[in-house]
């Protein structure tokens, strides 16, 4: 059953390439419809070594940021657990913040940080800080009501509680949100990127676009795609083999 | 309580909240003595804004004109994805991995593509919301599909109920909580998706005010179109948490 699932996957996957490599060949599409699949492929081999200084830049950006944003978020959850009259005053802010779309914050955070890495950085972790903050209080809030009151009983104070009841009550919520801040980090640093930097994925694609080099932004986003699904598919292994409980 | 002054009540206190949050903005500003390059005070980008409404006005409506047409589409192409994911799970098998890394696919990355296809036009940007919406709602068709209790549908059944109607009298009603919880968060991702589509050069929308005030680190236009993105944002999302509390009225998942 299993082995069939993954046999059909790869099948629709394989019926894909080929339908993609047939239409682009056989209808001749000018490269700005649609590249072939083995022209893109080709391309990304070609220019290798300035590719993986570009898909570096960005890793490097967003595994930091995401680490910072990880760190922040789940680390702001606990403190608002623990004392519950910062949390009247922080989530109705951190709401009104979230309200805005990251996107449109990375202007200003170019501004503030200049075109380095650093502006990339902060853009990732507001980013993937509230996906985790979220997450995280969610999480710490499904907690069952009696169970508290039991370990209460026993005299476990708030840290107690949270240590002990509360993380792993919510290790399944925090993990899923750290499987989607993995996208989440990739596509904002791009995004942040494209709009002022000196080297990176977004900045490459950006400057393909302005060359019109349409080949060029395929092989960006193939790229970036291998980038994204290699750190997706490492935090999910990591998360089957951590929460085994599921 | 009536439905009206339940509602009214709402209103009031949002008036209420919005104005302590103005109050504590300008007084913070005022008061620590942050300067206009991080945080203007708020006066003063009301009066920007006040200064040049049509260029706001017309952004704002640029904006979400193009967010609503995307978020529509993605709706009802999610929902029909779903189903149709649903009914065909071999179908299902062969699609729905190349849908998962499509979604880990840098959308906006693609966003350059689509303008490029498309050119600098309302549908491009549409197609990119589009594009961010269908995905979360055809997953959680498919889940809040596949979580309805196989009794239920035996019972139906032994009273002769078609395929159809059992699509439309038990298996969609139970899926709609879980398709809002997506509704919700593409309602955030299109206006996101709108709003950088417009990056890849356009004349209005709130995005290009953005970048415009960023060439010209121009902070207190920046943060004005901010307020206009934020704005958009929480009314988009109101007005979807209102829906759902009116057709999921037995209570949804929140």
């Amino acid at each position: 059953m299993k082995r069939a699932v993954i046999a059909r996957g790869v099948l629709g996957a394989a019926l894909m390439i080929v339908l993609w490599e047939a239409t682009a060949r056989g209808f001749h599409l000018p490269a700005y419809t649609l590249p072939a699949f083995s022209e893109i492929l080709l391309s990304v081999w070609d220019q290798r070594a300035s590719l993986l200084t570009a898909g570096r830049i960005t890793t490097t950006e967003s595994l930091i940021g995401y680490a910072f944003g990880c760190l922040c978020g789940i680390g702001l959850a606990m403190l608002v657990i623990v004392l519950p009259w910062a949390r009247r005053v922080i989530v109705p802010v951190l709401l009104a913040i979230n309200s805005v779309p990251v996107a449109a914050f990375s202007p200003l955070v170019l501004l503030w940080f200049g075109i380095g890495p650093s502006s990339k950085v902060v853009m990732v972790a507001l980013a993937v800080g509230f996906t985790m903050f979220l997450s995280a209080l969610a999480g710490f809030d499904r907690v069952d009501r009696r169970s508290v009151d039991l370990l209460r009983s026993f005299g476990a104070g708030p840290v107690a509680v949270l240590w002990r009841l509360r993380l792993p009550t919510a290790l399944p919520m925090i993990a899923a949100g750290m499987r989607i801040s993995t996208v989440r980090s990739l596509i904002v640093a791009i995004v942040t990127e494209m709009l002022g930097a000196q080297g990176g994925l977004g900045w490459v694609i950006y400057q393909a676009v302005v060359q019109i080099d349409f080949v060029q932004v395929w092989s960006a986003i193939f790229t970036a795609s291998a980038i994204s699904l290699t750190f997706f598919g490492l935090i999910g292994a990591a998360e089957r083999r951590i929460i085994f409980w599921r | 309580m009536t439905r009206s002054g339940h509602a009214g009540r709402a209103a009031g206190r949002l008036l209420f909240g919005l104005l302590v949050a103005g109050l504590v903005w300008q007084g913070a500003v005022v008061g620590f003595g942050i300067r206009p390059v991080y945080l203007p005070r708020l006066t003063t980008i009301l009066a920007a804004i006040a200064a040049t409404p049509e260029a706001y006005a017309a952004g704002f409506l640029r904006t979400l004109a193009e967010t609503l047409i995307g978020f529509a589409a993605g709706c009802v192409v999610g929902v029909l994805n779903g189903v149709v994911f649903f009914r065909a799970p071999k179908l299902r098998d062969m699609l729905f991995p190349l849908f998962v890394v499509s979604q880990t696919i840098p959308v906006i990355a693609f966003g350059a593509l689509v303008v490029l296809w498309f050119g600098n036009t309302l549908l491009a940007k549409a197609v990119i919301a589009f594009y961010l919406t269908f995905f979360p709602v055809t997953v959680n068709t498919m889940l809040g599909l596949e979580s309805v209790d196989p009794r239920q549908i035996d019972l139906l059944r032994s009273f002769g109920a078609s395929r159809r109607s059992l699509l439309w009298r038990l298996q969609l009603p139970t899926a709609l909580p879980q398709i809002f919880v997506a509704l919700r968060l593409g309602a955030s991702l299109s206006l996101v998706g709108a709003i950088v589509g417009e990056w890849f050069g356009d004349t209005t929308g709130l995005g290009v005010l953005l970048l415009q005030a960023m060439y010209n680190e121009n902070v207190v236009g920046l943060w004005a179109a901010i307020l206009c993105a934020a704005v958009l944002g929480t009314g988009f999302y109101a007005v979807i948490s209102a829906a759902e509390r009116r057709l999921v009225f037995w209570g949804a998942e929140q």
